[in-house]
């Protein structure tokens, strides 16, 4: 695993907007960034982070019918108790899901470690599947790579799979909050796939879902800007927000498909990591992980404090082992924590900019296999929302 | 090859609404914003334009769709298009709905509908005299805030652009009980939270 430099290519933010990527710019700073790129052997690739990927899925997968049936973990994970049974039955009714990221520390040796799963609403999706695997394209055009370049990315080859095969409502709706760029992005993206995979799909903005029927008897359904019935939504709002809203009694009383299914609500929250460090201690792929409760003691250095619920990085406060405490700020500090042993990201050394970087995988699962890596890169230990995204390639 | 085989985009623009198809028979109706503009049309009389007018208006409160605050109501309709329902809550609390903005007389008069000019010739239905080989009722008509031009049904169908003889599917504009549609119930903590991807 190398970090390379390597030119930009000339027009590619002229390309980046006219294929909807309008966010690969923030406050001026870099989000895309390919004044470098990392390379993988095909045998780093495979063995350290698609093999434990796909095992860490089947771990995680295999523990979410003993989460639905577990009135201890259900409440470790802050799983609102009216919803106990909307998860149990959305995991039993095998309601399907379409894809997760896992976020993983790995320096090119030893086994990769799981810092957390984004298995409810991942985002890098469009950066990952189709603009990293255009640069890659592009650059081999250009001549400065080498043809045989490869990369780990099947992402918008298995999603349009993955849109084939599952058997949604028709038409099929997409929402994400309106005035997000980001989300909405992403949200294009995973509707272009579907509609190249033959399904019939409609964008809402979220805060336009309407609501008819009566709380009282249960009747209400979910209806579009016409007063039709959403029956099918992927949404890309956390679940542990809808639960809390106001419509949030429409989720159980309607009849609406959601993607993801309620299951993931367990899966997108940091106490998945204790919960798994209790079942498979000492796995190779894993990080010890607590529950912090109110008689923990302080934190104590080579630790990461995590709240259940955080996106992007927020409100996670680290003590590295020699002492130096990191924080970032956020608006997540009213709920729950969790420690994780830290395992601090790998430094590399950024020519360009002549700055350290600090660099995470993001590893993607659609369905249940691996389906390629994203990169990230921030100045600290931290990754956050705005670190900059890399792209790579597979090449020996 | 540990790649996709393609990356590829298609659309990248929301998928326009589209009106549902069938290959029921097309009837037609006037569309008027009031009463006058009916009689000044000469399509009717000035009796059959107050008759229709007044029977829209006593379906109004029926059929046009109901909010409980206004704010939501005028979301939809637009600042000031929206009025009290006399309908109550079960807690005597109120009702809002849009205010009517005009009508469809579902009954063309003969003398009117001998001239009109119908899109798609060969669906053509002949109107007849009055009430007779009408099946769709007179009923209100709205406009939505971000659409003025076009008169809706309460149920939201788009009926016309404009006033004048209009052809339509019976089933399309079928008035029902009004609903109550509520909105904005999901995102209220993506006004504290900045960032809900992850």
């Amino acid at each position: 695993m190398q970090r390379i430099n390597i030119t930009e290519r000339a027009n590619w933010r002229d390309y980046a907007e006219e294929v909807g990527f309008d966010f690969h710019t923030f406050d001026g700073e870099p989000y895309w960034d390919e004044t470098a790129y990392y390379q993988f052997s095909l045998q780093q690739i495979e063995e350290d982070l698609e093999a434990p990927t796909e095992e860490l899925h089947q771990m995680v997968m295999d523990m979410v019918g003993d989460i639905t049936r577990s009135e201890e973990m259900l409440t470790q994970l802050n799983i609102p108790r009216d919803y106990w049974s909307y998860v149990w039955n959305s995991w039993n009714s095998g309601e399907p899901h379409l894809y997760g990221r896992m976020d993983l520390v790995y320096d090119g040796t030893g086994p990769a470690k799981l810092l957390e799963l984004n298995y409810d609403t991942p985002t890098s999706l469009f950066e990952t599947g189709f603009f990293q695997w255009v640069w890659l394209e592009d650059q081999i055009r250009n001549g400065v790579l080498p043809g045989r370049a490869d990369q780990f990315n099947s992402l918008q080859d298995k999603i349009e799979q993955a849109f084939i095969q599952l058997e949604l409502p028709t038409p099929f709706y997409f929402t994400s909050v309106r005035d997000n760029a980001e989300d909405r992005g992403t949200v294009n993206y995973l509707m272009d796939i579907a509609a190249q995979a033959g399904k019939n799909v409609r964008y809402i903005a979220l805060e336009d879902i309407g609501v008819i029927g009566d709380a009282k008897d249960g009747s209400q359904q979910f209806v579009d800007m016409d007063g039709e019935p959403i029956r099918g939504l992927f949404k890309l709002y956390p679940w542990e927000f809808m639960v809390q809203e106001e419509f949030a009694r429409a989720v159980t009383d309607g009849n609406t498909q959601m993607v993801e299914p309620a299951w993931k609500m367990l899966l997108s929250n940091k106490g998945i990591l204790p919960l798994l460090w209790a079942r498979y201690p000492d796995h190779p792929n894993l990080l010890p992980a607590f529950f912090e409760t109110a008689s923990s003691e302080p934190m104590a250095a080579g630790w990461v404090r995590k709240p259940l619920f955080s996106r992007e990085g927020a409100n996670v406060d680290l003590i590295t082992t020699g002492g130096e405490q990191i924080s970032a700020a956020g608006p997540y500090a009213d709920g729950r924590y969790i420690r994780q042993a830290l395992h601090a990201l790998p430094k590399f050394r950024d020519e360009y900019r002549n700055a350290d970087a600090y660099t995470m995988i993001g590893s993607w699962v659609v369905g249940d296999s691996a389906a390629g890596i994203c990169i990230r890169e921030d100045a600290t230990l931290i990754t956050k929302d705005s670190s900059r995204f890399l792209p790579h390639i597979i090449l020996d | 090859m540990k790649r996709s085989k393609k990356a590829a985009l298609v659309l990248t623009v929301p998928v326009a609404t589209l009106l549902i198809a069938g290959c029921e028979k097309e009837v037609q109706g006037m569309v008027y914003s009031n009463p006058d503009e009916c009689s000044a049309g000469g399509w009717n009389s000035t009796e059959q334009c107050e008759a229709d007018f007044a029977a829209a208006k006593a379906l109004h409160p029926q059929v046009a769709p109901k909010y409980v605050n206004k704010q939501e109501c005028e979301a939809d309709f637009g600042e000031g298009k929206c009025e009290t329902a006399p309908q109550q809550t079960a807690s005597g609390g109120s009702f809002f709905m849009p205010m009517m903005m005009g009508y469809l007389a579902g009954q063309m008069m003969n003398r009117g509908g001998a001239n009109t000019q119908q899109p798609g010739g060969a669906n053509m239905q002949q109107p007849t005299a009055a009430g007779a080989g009408s099946s769709v009722p007179t009923q209100p008509l709205y406009k939505s805030r971000d659409d003025r031009n076009t008169f809706r049904t309460a149920t939201n169908r788009p009926v016309a652009k404009g006033v004048g003889p209009v052809s339509f599917k019976p089933s399309q504009v079928q008035p029902q009980a009004g609903r109550l549609v509520r909105r904005g119930g999901f995102g209220q903590q993506a006004a504290t939270r900045s960032s809900f991807g992850s």
